[in-house]
């Protein structure tokens, strides 16, 4: 398609007026990537050579640096586990203090180092998320250059609406580490409401709409109002440990206790797939071994239905947040892919007491949402009259007397914003003052997120309370904060840019870094056996398989036997063994065993192929791997 | 450029008076916005950029401010001239603390009564009904120029306002459990 797209350099197409500007929107997901723009008056979003608009946010990283990004990424993270990065999104401003809690759900590994950003160890060397994120963010650059041809003038970067204020620091990192310039940062909820909301031409003089955004491991709920152009966001809430992910949790449960069986892993990717199945279905037959049986549309609608019912109570809190009542709500809009379920649809209508819109691509809305917005931005539409007022979504606050935190700026207050709180010295002759800046709803500092730390220094002796520092904090459009903390009878200043600290203290850092090394050593060990156990399912599936296919003509009695007992060996080992070296070795054994088997087979196979027979179904156990 | 120095009523086309036209203060909020939002300085430089962050904060703030009615009663005294720390500063009013005592304790209360839902529309009319009886009592005082009172008035406010956000978390709480 670009081929034919050949234009002189700097001279935009016929088609599009001289003074255009290319701007384009980015979704940024945790699985998945999308770039949109807007052509002529509608925004689409942009396709691979191979015409995918989702890009999987995965980089895989080579020994020569060089990067994979996206679909081939993917589809080499089995193979190369310690190399490909999926997920980076959720380490985005977040700091080793925090591996502990994410970790363990992350198949990478982590160096250690000076940095309290967690480094991922690859064999390019260390990488932070941050770069990885660039990589995903360049690679949907070239795509729009390439589609555009043309430079790039600036974009909108969508962050999820509970993002704080590192992981907002950290996204823009990422674009400029990419070479983006961006317009702003925009919560992905107000882009979804941006996509539907200029659609649709209503005599309505303002009309509320909301946002409900059910993702892979995430739910999010958004409360926005719509007057001539401007969105204004009323309130946002949601269950950051609530997502699609769950939903598949239900129906592997119910997978692993009705066949009573301990394959974890593979009642998993058939829960995923029973799930979407439902969707267009209303009965599935499900199989997990030799176990087999079918799960209904209903049977599947009343497993999850306490989940569906708590994203509904999060619509709640944020409607009274929001001091408005369902009836006044005049359009739900649907975000993410797990809003594609039936019974998640059905329950959100009848909540609200209409039907939610669908009729955008639920991937793909924010990504368009945001080309919207990113287009006005650019000043491609000087007419256009809209606007986005956005709220902080957690409260920042200051650490006062007693570990106690002081909100300063509460949550859902419209930004940009300046405020200023007074504080005074508690001590005689107090000459310097410690500002610990914190973000989050809880009372107590540790329960809340540390943003940033600094010393107002330079205070005159004065008799405690007599001083009278001045901390203003300034949040801008994009969410970001900026402190300044002045002592104003005598006008001692400082001020910060607000960089992530964590909260953490030199000492504390390497404290938890030796922690987390002692916790690789046992995690790089529990993940070994992890990848030795799948590697044994697949060879005794792989067996099983063949011997389903052709057992019965290709080995006599004995032979049988013989490999069925050391199926059963390999079996009890893997389902028992703590030891990875150990279930490496009993694979090892299984496949001698089989040896004369899998020769016997291949030239069957060879035979069949030189009889122009179709050799598709050569059950060699490397051409099963998925 | 926007007039720092004007009150926040003015900015927005108001009476200083404590009685506002929501509707006014919503349509001049948004045109204020769409004029001096950063949206509308992208490619404008430095300086520019952080003038239009510093309005529009002033903006919201004053938005804010306004919205609210105890903010608002505040502000109104701060413009005749009475600035308080209401963090710091409170009420003495024996009788009043003793009264919010006993609503304070009737709402922890409400979960052991027959109909709790009930109860607590009930406790909560009344709440809101003082806060109402309050709000007269501000005006009254300010208007009569009566400042301490008045004063005294907003920092009663405080305990309202308290008192209102206990009783609307502890019905999410009830209906929550309902629903």
């Amino acid at each position: 398609m670009a081929l034919f797209q050949i234009t002189e350099p700097g001279q935009s197409s016929p088609s599009e007026p001289q003074e255009k500007q290319l701007a384009a929107g980015i979704d940024l997901g945790t699985t998945n990537s999308l770039v949109a723009t807007v052509r002529g008056d509608e925004a689409e979003t942009l396709a691979d050579e191979q015409g995918d608009a989702l890009l999987p946010s995965i980089v895989r990283y080579l020994e020569d640096g060089a990067t994979e990004v996206g679909t081939s990424a993917k589809n080499s993270q089995l193979d190369d586990i310690d190399n490909t990065i999926s997920s980076a999104k959720r380490l985005l401003g977040r700091g080793v203090g925090d591996l502990k809690t994410l970790g363990g759900a992350l198949p990478y590994k982590f160096a250690t180092s000076d940095s309290s950003v967690p480094q991922i160890k690859t064999i390019a060397g260390n990488v932070t998320a941050i770069e990885v994120s660039a990589e995903i963010l360049k690679t949907l650059k070239w795509r729009t250059e390439d589609a555009l041809g043309g430079e790039l003038k600036g974009v909108v970067i969508t962050v999820p609406a509970y993002f704080d204020d590192a992981q907002r620091q950290a996204t823009k990192d990422a674009a400029r580490l990419a070479d983006l310039n961006v317009f702003r940062l925009l919560n992905e909820p107000t882009a979804a409401a941006v996509a539907y909301g200029l659609d649709q031409e209503e005599e309505l003089d303002e009309k509320i709409i909301a946002v409900y955004d059910l993702g892979g491991g995430t739910f999010d709920i958004s409360i926005l109002k719509l007057n001539k152009g401007v969105f204004e966001v009323m309130a946002t809430g949601g269950d950051s440990a609530l997502g699609g992910d769950d939903f598949d949790h239900v129906i592997a449960e119910w997978i692993l206790k009705e066949s009573n069986s301990d394959l974890t892993h593979h009642a998993m990717s058939e829960a995923r797939r029973v799930k979407e199945a439902l969707t267009s279905s209303d009965e599935v037959s499900v199989a997990l071994g030799d176990w087999k049986s079918s799960l209904s549309r209903s049977q599947f609608d009343e497993m999850v239905e306490p989940l569906v019912k708590s994203t509904l109570l999060a619509c709640r809190r944020a409607l009274r947040d929001a001091d408005l009542s369902k009836e006044q709500v005049h359009d739900v809009v649907m975000v993410g892919g797990s809003t594609r379920m039936p019974i998640v649809r059905e329950k959100v209508g009848v909540f609200f007491d209409k039907p939610p819109l669908v009729n955008i691509d639920p991937d793909k809305v924010v990504a368009i949402g945001a080309a919207l917005q990113a287009d006005v931005l650019a000043g491609n539409k000087p007419d256009a009259e809209m606007l986005l007022l956005d709220v902080i979504p957690l409260s920042l606050g200051l650490e006062t007397y007693g570990g106690l935190v002081e909100k300063v700026i509460a949550r859902n207050t419209t930004i940009p914003i300046t405020r200023a709180q007074e504080f005074t010295t508690f001590k005689d002759n107090q000459t310097a003052m410690t500002v610990h800046i914190l973000q989050g709803e809880r009372e107590t500092v540790e329960e809340n997120r540390s943003l940033a730390k600094f010393a107002l220094k330079g205070i005159p002796p004065m008799v405690a309370g007599a001083a009278r520092i001045k901390v203003t904090f300034q949040v801008d459009a994009d969410g970001l904060l900026n402190v300044e903390a002045e002592e104003e009878t005598t006008g001692v200043k400082s001020n910060i840019e607000v960089k992530p600290s964590y909260g953490l203290s030199d000492n504390e850092i390497e404290g938890m870094i030796r922690d987390s090394m002692d916790n690789a050593q046992a995690d790089m060990e529990a993940r070994r056996l992890r990848e030795q156990k799948v590697e044994a399912d697949r060879t005794l599936e792989a067996l099983d398989s063949a011997m389903k296919s052709d057992a019965d003509k290709m080995l006599n009695a004995d032979e049988m036997k013989l490999l069925l007992e050391a199926r059963e060996q390999l079996q009890t080992i893997k389902d028992s063994s703590e030891d990875a070296e150990e279930v490496k070795t009993a694979i090892k054994h299984m496949e001698k065993v089989a040896e004369f088997y899998v020769a016997r087979r291949m030239d069957d196979n060879v035979k069949t192929a030189m009889q122009g027979q179709n050799v598709s179904d050569f059950a060699d156990k490397d051409n099963q791997k998925r | 450029m926007l007039d720092f120095k004007q009150s926040y009523f003015k900015l927005f086309g108001l009476a200083e008076e404590f009685e506002i036209d929501f509707t006014k203060l919503g349509s001049a909020f948004r045109e204020l916005q769409a004029k001096y939002h950063p949206d509308r300085f992208i490619n404008a430089d430095d300086n520019e950029r952080l003038a239009a962050v510093q309005t529009t904060g002033l903006i919201n703030e004053a938005n804010e401010t306004l919205k609210s009615s105890r903010l608002r009663a505040r502000y109104l005294l701060k413009l005749a001239g009475v600035e308080f720390d209401d963090e710091i500063d409170t009420t003495s009013d024996g009788a009043f603390l003793m009264h919010q005592m006993e609503m304070r304790e009737a709402l922890e209360e409400v979960s052991s009564a027959n109909d709790p839902l009930a109860r607590i529309d009930d406790i909560a009319q009344e709440i809101s009904g003082e806060a109402d009886a309050l709000k007269d009592d501000f005006v009254e005082q300010l208007e009569a120029g009566n400042l301490d009172a008045a004063k005294e008035a907003v920092l009663k406010m405080k305990f309202f306002e308290r008192l209102c956000q206990e009783s609307k978390s502890l019905t999410e709480k009830l209906e929550d459990a309902l629903f």
